[in-house]
């Protein structure tokens, strides 16, 4: 699904990532832990595209294609999703016609035909019933005025409506309750699929109660310092991030 | 630089061939005193200081003549779906056969200026030029004196009149460098109610002044949403004037929107004069290339318990500038007065400019007031998230833009005319063509 080589990457100068080797195949939950500023969501938005950070050196290949060298747009239509740690607010722009922009723009790349208004409504209905959102939130502006938990559901919810073959979960339980983490992450678990490829970062092992990760990488200081199986979470939870930087 | 100076010789000639003389008696004269005793403002007024007409004032202009008009370009600048009482000025004169009144009632009066003068003069002296606007400036003296014709509405007592009133304006130039000066009266009697719309349109890409002045009487318990399109070419200049008086628990709204033209000066006063009034002004503008947009806006609450709200947004494409400078006074006496200001830009590039300057001055202080101002680009972060769902940058932006923009459009109480602004912004944002409504249209887009 995706494999990424040696990859470099700095902001205004600044090597944050040095070095990131991983590959993620359909089928797998990865997750990557790390204490902050260890480079985990510069690894989603170089991922993603965000401009602001520069690719020094490295490759990364998704789905057979070169990646780095996609726009965000495209990266995204050909299947990439990211779930924002903290997603912006758009006033004004509803989350109807927000994600109807989406699904029709990605619709259109894949060459499938557009839906009927009421396929999209049903569809949406479908997709926000999975994440327990409530209908009402249709016609809100995307974010404006969510709670930390309406906005986390409402990443799940678009990336339902969107059905990524690769999706990053950037910190999507930070700043959940137990009852919207369950939610959240019981949202992912239906999405699953033998096809599609999730990777997960995280501060806490919590949530890896709800998604059983396959792998589990360590990233300090730039690198995957530590691979593992879902033991290695606990052993960290256990430990703390002391034992990782001797 | 007198205006003498920038009109032709043959100008005050062609005028009284053409028209009754709106203003007569002490009221012309002190009109044509100021005239004579007045220069342009220019930058060093604090009125005009964002606003610079030197340009403009490099040429020398005639007074504009009556040309053919064809139903079918009115058809083309029509507002679909709208039924309206209409009347069809171009050039500042009054075209009668293209003038349609749907809503006949004895006491109901929507016609031209200078044949209410002539048919009902008693009811024309009684407000005409009562705002005392003749001497505010240059623009509004040389109106006064000199207007070819206007709009006249009077909606007589407990009269709600249905139908939207569609109050066109064309100007073409016709080669020349002209002046066409309208004059309005809009009357709404005690508890009566009217909405309507002043449409502007070029019908050639010419060196135009549009010189406008309205004004506007609200008696006791009446409401009049005012909706002014300015859509004129990119050669043509407008100095709009509109003055507004308020009696107790009217309720005025005004929605302006902005879309093209070379200079365009919209000045707006509101004399809050009675008790528990309502008065809501809204603007949208999108100037590009290097045209140049200028709202001021003067509200004066001189009676208790009356609500004001000013909310002005812009969208500053290529060299072009916007202004906005609202003041709003609060007298002594007006206490528990509610009063917001707010603009907001953004600039799409690095050359556009915007000026803003909201001002409160408060003179009791049993009062509620505050003002805003942002001027910024459009949120990166917000654009990269929805990058990240697979919209394209472009379409992204117009989905923001257009977003900026509804919340102005969505103050417009009239439906049809909200989707026709809707439609055209859409269309200017996608820089597609389309004729006619807004000149040159099709070249205004975000990049």
């Amino acid at each position: 699904m995706i494999k990424i080589k040696n990859l470099h990457a700095s902001i205004e100068g600044k090597e944050i990532l040095k070095g990131i080797n991983l590959e993620i195949k359909p089928g797998e939950v990865h997750a990557i832990m790390g204490p902050n500023g260890s480079g985990k969501s510069t690894l989603a938005s170089v991922l993603a595209g965000r401009d602001i950070y520069e690719v020094n050196s490295g490759e990364v290949e998704f789905d057979g294609k070169n990646l780095l060298e996609l726009k965000t747009e495209i990266r995204a239509r050909e299947g990439l999703f990211l779930a924002f740690q903290y997603p912006v607010e758009i006033p004004g722009v509803t989350i109807t016609n927000f994600i109807k922009s989406a699904v029709e723009e990605q619709r259109k790349h894949r060459g499938l035909e557009q839906l009927t208004a009421a396929k999209f409504l049903k569809m949406m209905k479908e997709k926000k019933a999975l994440v327990e959102m409530e209908a009402k939130l249709n016609n809100r502006a995307v974010n404006a005025g969510f709670s930390g938990g309406e906005k986390k559901k409402n990443e799940v919810f678009q990336m339902a409506m969107l059905d990524p073959k690769f999706a990053i979960l950037d910190e999507t339980d930070s700043g959940l309750d137990i009852d919207a983490l369950r939610i959240v992450a019981n949202g992912v678990n239906k999405l699953k699929n033998g096809n599609n490829a999730f990777l997960v970062i995280t501060h806490y092992q919590r949530l890896l109660d709800y998604i059983v990760p396959d792998f589990v990488h360590i990233l300090y200081d730039g690198k995957i310092v530590k691979t593992g199986t879902k033991e290695l979470a606990l052993e960290l939870e256990d430990k703390g991030y002391n034992w990782i930087k001797k | 630089m007198s205006l003498n100076k920038k009109i032709t010789k043959e100008y005050y000639n062609d005028i009284l061939k053409n028209n009754v003389s709106l203003a007569e008696g002490v009221i012309k004269q002190s009109a044509e005193n100021y005239i004579k005793n007045n220069d342009f403002p220019t930058t060093k007024d604090e009125n005009w200081r964002k606003t610079n007409l030197t340009n403009l004032l490099k040429h020398q202009f005639s007074c504009a003549k009556k040309v053919n008009f064809e139903e079918q370009t009115l058809s083309a600048f029509n507002i679909s779906g709208l039924k309206a009482n209409i009347l069809v000025f171009v050039n500042g004169y009054f075209y009668q056969e293209y003038s349609k009144i749907i809503e006949k009632n004895n006491s109901l009066q929507i016609e031209s200026i200078c044949r209410i003068k002539e048919k009902n003069p008693e009811i024309f002296e009684k407000y005409f030029n009562k705002t005392n606007i003749e001497n505010a400036n240059i623009f509004t003296a040389f109106n006064t004196a000199y207007a070819q014709d206007g709009a006249f509405v009077y909606i007589p007592k407990n009269k709600i009149v249905k139908n939207s009133i569609h109050i066109y304006n064309f100007t073409d130039g016709n080669t020349q460098k002209t002046i066409s000066q309208v004059r309005n009266l809009f009357i709404a009697e005690e508890n009566s109610e009217a909405k309507i719309i002043q449409s502007f349109h070029s019908l050639s890409i010419n060196y135009t002044l549009s010189n406008i002045v309205t004004e506007i009487f609200l008696e006791q318990n009446s409401k009049i949403n005012f909706n002014t399109f300015q859509g004129e070419g990119d050669d043509a200049h407008q100095i709009n004037n509109i003055q507004v008086v308020q009696k107790r628990n009217s309720s005025f709204s005004n929605n302006i929107a902005t879309l093209c033209g070379s200079l365009v000066r919209n000045d707006l006063g509101v004399k809050i004069d009675g008790e528990g009034c309502e008065t809501d002004l809204n603007g949208l503008y999108l100037p590009d290339r290097e045209q140049h947009i200028d709202n001021t806006i003067f509200v004066q609450h001189l009676k208790p318990h009356s609500y004001s709200n000013q909310l002005y947004r812009g969208i500053i494409d290529n060299k072009a500038s916007s202004v906005f400078f609202g003041k709003v006074l609060v007298g002594e006496g007006a206490v528990k007065t509610f009063a917001e200001q707010n603009n907001n830009t953004v600039l799409l590039t690095k050359y556009a400019k915007s000026h803003s300057k909201p001002q409160l001055e408060i003179y009791n202080d049993d009062v509620k007031c505050s003002h805003g101002s942002t001027t910024g680009q459009l949120d990166k972060d917000a654009l990269f998230y929805m990058q990240t769902r697979g919209i394209g940058e472009k379409r992204a932006k117009i989905l923001l833009l257009n977003a900026f923009a509804a919340e102005v459009l969505d103050k417009i109480k009239i439906d049809t005319y909200k989707n026709y602004l809707k439609f055209l912004i859409d269309k200017r944002m996608t820089g597609e063509k389309i004729s006619g409504h807004c000149y040159k249209m099709g070249e205004c887009r975000v990049y």
